[in-house]
C-alpha cells in the first residue's frame, strides 16, 4: 500500500526514546493519504477529518505495540478503515434510532429520476453521483468498506482482511455481497444507459 | 455447458491476473460474455469518490491540533528490541546450563568421604602422613598402608636388633645411636602395637608388646645405657629369642614394595 522510508523508523525511535515532535512529520506525511480513504469510507469531509485525527491519536497510543519490521503507512491506514468503520457504524446506528424504517424497501429504493430529465441531465446534474451515493449506504459498513478499498483504493483482499480483522475469503465474500447489492440498486440507471 | 457464476465474474474483473479457466470460458460462450460486459458496465459507473483538494498546510494543522493531546514517551518505557530479548533468554539458559554441568563435573571429581572411614574412626598416628579430611584413605588403602608401615618398623627393629646382638659394652660411640634409634622406634611401636589389636592378631600384637618392654628399657634404663645394661638387654632378647620373632612376623608381611614392583612389570605371582 505504501512504501516506508527509513525516516518512519528514525521517527518512532525517536518518539518512543521522548521525542514527541517526531511525530509530527509522520503526521505530516501520512494525513493525505489517511483522508483520501476516510473520504472515501464516511463521504464527508468532516466525518474524514476526524477519522484522520482519530486514527493518529490512537496510532500515538499504540506506538510502543508497533513492530519495527513491518510499514507504518500500512499500519496506521489499518488504523484509519477502523476508525472509519467505527464511525460509520455507530452513524447507521444513531440514524436507524432517528429514522423509523431504515431497512425500509421503499426508503432504500433508489430514486431515479423521471425519464422526462434523461442521461444527458442526470449527468449534468451529477445525479448519478447521487444516485451512487446512495446505493452505497445500503452496504453494512463492513460491506462499504470492503467494497471501496477493493473497488477505489485497489487493495488485493489480503489486505482488505488484514485491515478488517477478517480472513481474505471472508473479505473477498465481503465484496462479491457489496458488488451484487450495488449491482441490484443501480440496475434503473442501467435501463438509461 | 457450466455458465460462470457471478461470483466468477467479481473475481475475473478485480483479479490483476487473469483466471485462465473464466477467460477461456469467455472466449467461447457469448451468454457469460455478455453478463461480463453489463458487470463492467455497472462497476464502471461506480467512479471512485474523490476527496477534495486539500491545501499544503492541512497535515501541519493536525498536528497542531494533535500535539497537546499526546503523551510524551519516557525513555524508561521502551522496551528492548525483540532479538535483545531472544540474546539475553539464551545467554541465561546457558548460564544455567554451565553451571550445571561445572556442578556435575566438579562433584565427579571430588574424592568421596566414606562414614565407615570418617577422621574420627581413623587414629591417626604420627608417622602417618597427615592427611586432609577429603583425602581420608578407604577401608582397604587404610589396610595397606598399616601393613607397609608395620612391615618397616620391623625391617628398623630388626636392625635395632641385630645392632643390640652385636654391640660392644663398652664402646660410648655404638651406645648412642643405639638409644636415639630405640627412641624412635618406642613412639612407632606404640602405634603399630595399637594397630594390630584392632586387626585381631594376638602373636603379633604379643611380640610388639614385648619388643616395646625392650625399646623402653633401651630408652630410658635407669643410670644411663651402661656396658651392664647393655649385656642385660642382650641377654633379655637372646632369651626370649626377640630377633628370631621379629623376622618371622617380617616374613608374614607380604612385601609391597616387591608386589608393587612386579605388578608394574606386568608379573605374576
Amino acid at each position: 500500500m505504501y512504501c516506508m522510508g527509513k525516516n518512519d523508523h528514525a521517527a518512532i525511535s525517536a518518539i518512543l526514546a521522548g521525542d514527541k515532535e517526531a511525530y509530527g512529520a509522520l503526521v505530516m506525511r501520512h494525513s493525505q493519504s489517511l483522508f483520501r480513504v476516510a473520504f472515501r469510507i464516511t463521504g464527508n469531509e468532516a466525518d474524514a477529518e476526524d477519522v484522520v485525527q482519530e486514527a493518529f491519536l490512537r496510532g500515538y497510543r499504540k506506538l510502543e505495540s508497533f513492530e519495527s519490521r513491518s510499514n507504518f503507512g500500512t499500519w496506521i491506514y489499518r488504523i484509519a478503515v477502523r476508525c472509519a468503520l467505527d464511525r460509520i457504524a455507530s452513524q447507521r446506528v444513531n440514524d436507524s434510532s432517528r429514522v423509523a424504517g431504515a431497512d425500509d424497501p421503499v426508503q432504500d429504493e433508489v430514486q431515479v429520476a423521471d425519464g422526462a430529465a434523461g442521461p444527458d441531465r442526470l449527468l449534468l446534474s451529477g445525479e448519478i453521483a447521487a444516485l451512487q451515493e446512495k446505493a452505497m449506504s445500503c452496504l453494512t459498513p463492513t460491506e462499504r468498506i470492503a467494497f471501496v478499498l477493493r473497488h477505489m483504493e485497489d487493495c488485493s483482499t489480503e489486505e482488505i482482511g488484514a485491515a478488517l480483522g477478517i480472513t481474505p475469503n471472508a473479505a473477498r465474500q465481503t465484496v462479491f455481497r457489496a458488488v451484487q447489492k450495488l449491482r441490484g440498486r443501480l440496475a434503473p440507471l442501467r435501463a438509461t444507459r | 455447458m457450466k455458465h460462470l457464476s457471478e461470483d466468477d465474474l467479481i473475481e475475473l474483473y478485480y483479479s490483476k491476473e487473469e483466471p485462465v479457466r473464466a477467460s477461456r470460458h469467455l472466449a467461447g460462450c457469448a451468454q457469460c460474455t455478455r453478463a461480463y460486459a453489463e458487470l463492467e458496465s455497472d462497476l464502471a459507473s461506480v467512479k471512485a469518490i474523490e476527496p477534495p483538494l486539500l491545501d499544503a498546510a492541512y497535515g501541519d494543522r493536525l498536528w497542531q491540533s494533535l500535539a497537546p493531546f499526546l503523551p510524551v514517551y519516557e525513555e524508561r518505557k521502551r522496551t528492548l528490541p525483540r532479538f535483545s530479548r531472544w540474546i539475553y533468554a539464551a545467554a541465561s539458559v546457558l548460564m544455567i546450563a554451565g553451571a550445571f554441568l561445572a556442578g556435575r563435573v566438579w562433584e565427579h571429581h571430588r574424592p568421596r568421604i566414606s562414614t565407615a572411614a570418617s577422621p574420627a574412626a581413623i587414629p591417626q598416628p604420627p608417622l602417618l602422613p597427615q592427611l586432609q579430611p577429603q583425602q581420608q584413605p578407604q577401608p582397604q588403602q587404610r589396610e595397606r598402608v598399616v601393613v607397609v608401615l608395620l612391615g618397616d618398623h620391623l625391617d628398623r627393629l630388626e636392625r635395632l636388633l641385630v645392632e643390640l646382638k652385636h654391640a660392644d659394652a663398652d664402646s660410648a660411640e655404638m651406645v648412642s645411636p643405639l638409644r636415639d634409634e630405640a627412641r624412635s622406634l618406642l613412639t612407632a611401636n606404640r602405634i603399630c602395637r595399637q594397630q594390630v589389636k584392632q586387626q585381631d592378631d594376638p602373636a603379633l600384637a604379643e611380640a610388639l608388646d614385648r619388643l616395646e618392654t625392650l625399646l623402653a628399657e633401651l630408652s630410658n634404663s635407669q643410670g644411663g645405657l651402661n656396658a651392664a645394661a647393655i649385656t642385660r638387654l642382650q641377654n633379655e632378647m637372646n632369651s626370649n629369642s626377640l630377633l628370631f620373632e621379629v623376622r618371622i612376623l617380617r616374613s608374614r608381611i607380604p612385601d609391597q614394595q616387591t608386589a608393587e614392583n612386579s605388578r608394574s612389570k606386568g608379573g605374576t605371582i
